[in-house]
């Protein structure tokens, strides 16, 4: 972009009356000012954001008639402990926290395994019909997962799977995205890396596990994260293949314990807490992977 | 021929060697091997996505009865004809599409806007990057167990804000909709922030320097730099926006089930319902159908219209 | 050239294994579904060890606890039958699961469904009826109340044993009333007097006061109370309903009272199902209302919340639910749930499930379930011992419920209706009604919405059925 001859700035007459330390001083005035309402216009919209989990956490530790008091109380003087007690035990929410985690480790493993596998084959392979399969990977991005419920119940129930961790998981063990970021991270090593992987006698199994998977470790990082939050997250498959308390997810289970505790809101919204701490956990950990593994290839298109 | 003209390269490569009964052995094994590297998926991938769509075709032909255990009739194209002419049918695809409008366009907006804030050079501003992050913890169905008890008329926060409606919102025919684009928004806000952001910092300073050099203001900087070179996150974001909004279930089946009178319908509740409540695969499969059709043609409406717009870097 | 071919045959071999392997696993089991005729009692006595029975219910929190305690009593009486409750938190997954289960196998020994949902799982074919076993084994409903076993009854068949019975009932706040200017114990008794209270309530400040929930089951039990029919064939109980007959004089009566009533700010509503189906009863306790439309079932829950707000301007009081007119010639149904024995399982199973039936029934049982529910007490022997006259006596807001179940004619009307697709039929209801309250529909046009739409939905049901 060159610099065009602009036209000369018009005479600010009410500047040139000013004294340098006038000017100064008012320099430094208007970036303080500037500063000042960035940060209140950032601090606000934190508030925003923020407020629906405050108000659960603080609506979580009041009595349920402290909940309906008005003007409603944004801070718990008396914080009431036993709310997320009674979620844990009366609500179940324990037994729901071991299934999801039982779950979502599952899929999580299967989703990264299938991912770093037909990754490094579409890298690093070649095969006809390649592009081809790529296109089908691609394209299970296409379909709903509500356009197979139908068909997809019905299997689950004939292979025996009904209200089952299996059942939970066997559906969720691959995705196209996971196919296309592993492969993506792949194609950004170097090609002489193969090369002289080659000649020091590394076959394609070594050279995956030893060399490219290590390479790839923040797209992994990132997948795995995805994969987690996903399964973690997933509410309409476990709504339809549960039947019992035995297999409920935590979704479900948050979904179950709403309707139960009409009058004892506060253990609702313990529950809601409960269910999202071991994200929130995980985020905090891994934040940063999942921005790297992001920009890692994928999202520059 | 293509070699010449490539930059870089002077020297045409030398043709590959004949093969050899080694390396056509090597290859096959390569071949083998690569299959093999996809099976797991392909299994996965055939069993429930691809087959499910093929047999949801023929599902649509049958007439089930209301439990297992009754034979199906089969009555060819009429339930596709009736189902699809239906009015249930036509709300529910108008519904589908102004969720979208609601949630994908103002989502994008506000990650966008969220993103370019959260990406000055202040003192602290990682602080404010993980709270707009944040939301990404919640899940569909926590965000709308919150909102929907902060909703309800009885122990809820909208009399409080002066925000409550008659009848209450959750259960009023012109806002219930609004309601839950609003929780949906909230809930992917922490997503779309995050792509935004790592689009965004993918943006060379070197761009933004030179911009300001120029006298470019802020505005104008925004303009001119940070939304050319963000156009392909933000197409991104939007196919898979939508994407999102066309599945969206959870808070539909938590805060309103489908209902008032309909007015929050979307079509993935309209298949849940049909296939659960009403008992009806076969009404459901045509359903699915109908939504795998739609999906379909508005991603691929999307990539011609929408990417003919973006820049990309040379 | 050759290895590639080898390979995508491979590739397309797999490929189509897998999709042929879905098609077969996919063919639905062949059920050959039929309501038993004839019932195993013999087989229990040549079981060897304990039979497990797997009894699907719906109860929470205090139910659950009773029904465990009866259930483990039952356990520990005998060593002949083990019963494992399995809770399925409400009555719409119950049914859906066990209707899942027809296609996969998975089915209970005992299920409980709720009253509405009768006429479909007879349709089913998979129960065996307790009047069969009851026969065969000369066992009495003599002593049970006659509205309880009648509506249970069709086409001469008693299919379910009656368990969780309640009934529908005013909720209002004596309070309230005084402060208005209301004799607090002359609760309304009609829709005139329901509507002339409330607008003395509303006078003294109470901001609507009839906490009105869409609940579509309280126009059946209004067509009851004025003892006309809900749907033809006898309400389905001599023969098929193929259509609702409620677009007359008093459907119009009662859908006039209902629109009036929101309209004219009397009333407030909110939905049956989801979050906010106890917001009437909530809003007793938080002021907004003063009256309330509920069943009685939910006394319990709403009497403890009250307790714990010990909120001084709320004393909860229970009444018969007002009818449309002040001389009700007929009386209300029954509602709750219901228990069926399976047919599918193994004959010492079914057999098994007949014994803890009869053990769940027994006149001391029924007394314990009564008292530690606030279902009522379904046999009169149970209403009659001192530890219910007891309780009542402590606690007279119970025995309402009871007492209106006996007040009446039992006959076709009052015994309700039985439709398959009960569903569709108070899907039909609910839209009409919201689209009354909430678009402003006329009541005429809305009632033959409700009309029109509920025998479509019969019929459609009808035909998949085969029939």
């Amino acid at each position: 972009m060159s610099v065009d001859a602009s036209p000369a700035p018009a005479l600010d007459h009410a500047r040139l009356q000013r004294t340098p330390e006038q000017e100064v001083r008012r320099q430094h005035r208007r970036r303080v000012l500037g500063k000042v309402a960035r940060y209140a216009l950032l601090t606000f919209l934190a508030i925003v954001i923020l407020f629906p989990i405050y108000i659960t956490i603080v609506n979580s530790l009041l009595l349920p008639s402290d909940i309906t008091h008005r003007p409603p109380k944004l801070f718990p003087t008396d914080p009431q402990w036993s709310s997320y007690a009674d979620a844990w035990n009366q609500g179940h929410m324990s037994t729901y926290m071991v299934n999801s985690a039982i779950v979502t480790v599952i899929i999580t493993l299967g989703q990264v395994l299938t991912a770093i596998l037909a990754g490094y084959a579409f890298a690093f392979l070649e095969f006809p019909f390649k592009r081809t399969l790529f296109v089908v990977f691609l394209a299970t991005l296409m379909v709903p997962f509500e356009v197979t419920i139908v068909t997809n119940v019905a299997t689950i129930s004939n292979l025996g799977l009904y209200n089952s961790y299996a059942g939970l998981a066997v559906p969720f063990l691959a995705t196209g995205f996971g196919a296309f970021l592993m492969r993506q991270t792949f194609m950004t090593l170097p090609h002489d890396l193969r090369d002289a992987a080659a000649l020091d006698g590394y076959g394609h199994w070594r050279f995956l596990w030893r060399v490219a998977v290590p390479l790839a470790r923040p797209a992994v990082a990132a997948l795995s994260v995805f994969a987690f939050l996903a399964a973690w997250n997933q509410y309409l498959w476990p709504l339809l293949i549960t039947k019992d308390d035995q297999y409920r997810t935590v979704q479900i289970g948050l979904k179950q314990l709403q309707q139960t505790s009409i009058d004892q809101v506060n253990i609702t919204f313990a529950g809601a807490i409960i269910a999202v701490i071991p994200l929130v956990i995980l985020l905090l950990f891994f934040q940063r992977h999942l921005v790297r593994g992001l920009t890692a290839g994928a999202v520059k298109g | 021929m293509s070699a010449s003209t490539a930059p870089g390269r002077l020297v045409t490569p030398a043709p590959p060697p004949p093969p050899t009964p080694a390396r056509r052995a090597r290859r096959r094994r390569e071949r083998g091997l690569a299959y093999l590297l996809l099976l797991p998926a392909l299994v996965v991938f055939v069993t429930f996505v691809f087959w499910p769509l093929v047999h949801n075709v023929y599902l649509g032909f049958f007439r089930n009865p209301p439990f297992p255990g009754l034979p199906s009739k089969y009555v060819g194209l009429d339930q596709y004809k009736s189902v699809l002419t239906s009015q249930d049918f036509f709300d529910s695809v108008k519904t589908t599409f102004l969720f979208a409008i609601l949630t994908v366009p103002i989502g994008i907006v506000l990650g966008l806007g969220l993103a370019v804030l959260a990406h000055q050079q202040l003192r602290g501003i990682g602080v404010y990057r993980t709270i707009f992050s944040s939301t990404v913890a919640t899940s569909v169905a926590v965000a709308a167990v919150i909102f929907g008890t902060l909703m309800s008329p009885a122990v809820g926060l909208l009399p409080w804000l002066g925000l409550d409606t008659n009848p209450p919102i959750l259960q009023n025919p012109d806002w219930a909709l609004i309601a839950v684009a609003l929780v949906t928004v909230w809930q992917t806000l922490g997503l779309t922030f995050i792509l935004m952001a790592s689009g965004l910092q993918s943006v060379p300073d070197e761009l933004f320097e030179a911009a300001e050099v120029d006298g470019a203001g802020a505005w104008s900087r925004f303009w001119h730099v940070t939304l050319p070179m963000m156009s392909p996150t933000i197409f991104f974001t939007v196919v898979v926006g939508t994407i999102f909004a066309f599945q969206s279930f959870g808070q539909i089946d938590i805060l309103t089930q489908g209902g008032p009178l309909k007015k929050t319908n979307v079509l993935t509740y309209y298949i849940y319902d049909t296939l659960q409540r009403q008992s009806d695969p076969g009404k459901a499969a045509v359903l699915a159908v109908a939504l795998f059709l739609i999906t379909l043609i508005l991603a691929l409406a999307q990539l011609r219209f929408l990417e003919r717009r973006v820049s990309y870097e040379r | 050239m050759r290895a590639w071919r080898r390979w995508a045959g491979a590739g397309i071999a797999a490929v189509v294994a897998t999709a042929g392997i879905s098609a077969v696993v996919l063919s639905p089991t062949a059920a050959g579904a039929a309501t038993s005729t004839s019932c195993p009692l013999t087989a229990l006595k040549k079981a060897s060890g304990p039979v497990q029975l797997t009894f699907w219910h719906s109860m929470t929190r205090a139910n659950e606890q009773t029904l465990q305690s009866l259930t483990d009593a039952f356990n520990s009486s005998q060593s002949k039958v083990k019963v494992n409750l399995v809770n399925q938190i409400d009555y719409v997954q119950t049914f859906t699961k066990y209707k899942a289960g027809l296609a996969s196998g998975d089915l209970p020994d005992i299920v409980q469904l709720q009253e509405t949902d009768q006429g479909q799982m007879i349709d089913t074919g998979t129960v065996l009826p307790a009047s069969v076993c009851a026969k065969a084994d000369k066992y009495s409903f003599a002593d049970f109340l006659p509205r309880v076993i009648s509506y249970f009854t069709v086409k001469g068949t008693q299919y379910a044993m009656p368990f969780n019975t309640s009934g529908p009932v005013l909720y209002y706040n004596k309070k309230a009333f005084t402060a208005a200017g209301l004799d607090p114990n002359k609760p309304p008794t009609n829709f005139d007097e329901v509507r002339a209270d409330a607008q003395k309530l509303k006078a003294n400040g109470v901001e609507a006061p009839l906490g009105l929930k869409t609940e579509p089951g309280f126009f059946e039990h209004w067509r009851g109370l004025a003892n006309q029919l809900y749907v033809n064939s006898s309400n389905g109980r001599k023969g098929t309903a193929t259509k609702t007959v409620y677009d007359d004089k008093v459907g119009l009566q009662i859908y006039t009272f209902l629109s009036g009533m929101v309209k004219d700010g009397l009333a407030t509503t909110n939905p049956d199902l989801g979050s906010s189906s106890f917001d009437n009863l909530l809003g007793i306790r938080s002021g907004t209302h003063a009256m309330a439309f509920d069943t009685s079932a939910a006394l319990g829950t709403i009497s403890s919340v009250l307790a714990a707000g010990n909120d001084p301007n709320i004393d909860l009081g229970v009444a018969p639910l007002p009818g449309p007119t002040a001389n009700s010639k007929g009386g209300v149904l029954v509602s709750g749930g219901e228990l069926f024995m399976v047919n599918k399982s193994a004959p010492e199973k079914q057999a098994a499930a007949w014994e803890y039936l009869k053990f769940l029934d027994d006149a001391a049982n029924v007394t314990k379930w009564a008292i530690g529910t606030g279902y009522l007490p379904i046999r009169k022997s149970s209403a009659a011992s001192t530890e219910m006259q007891t309780y009542w006596a402590q606690n007279p807001s119970y025995k309402v419920a009871y007492d209106q179940l006996l007040d009446g004619p039992t006959n076709v009307a009052t015994s309700g209706s039985v439709i398959g697709n009960y569903t569709g039929a108070r899907d039909a209801m609910r839209d009409a009604e919201n689209s009354m309250f909430l678009n402003g529909t006329s009541p005429q046009q809305a009632l033959k919405d409700a009309t029109s739409k509920a025998t479509a939905a019969i019929q459609d049901y009808n035909s998949r059925i085969g029939g």
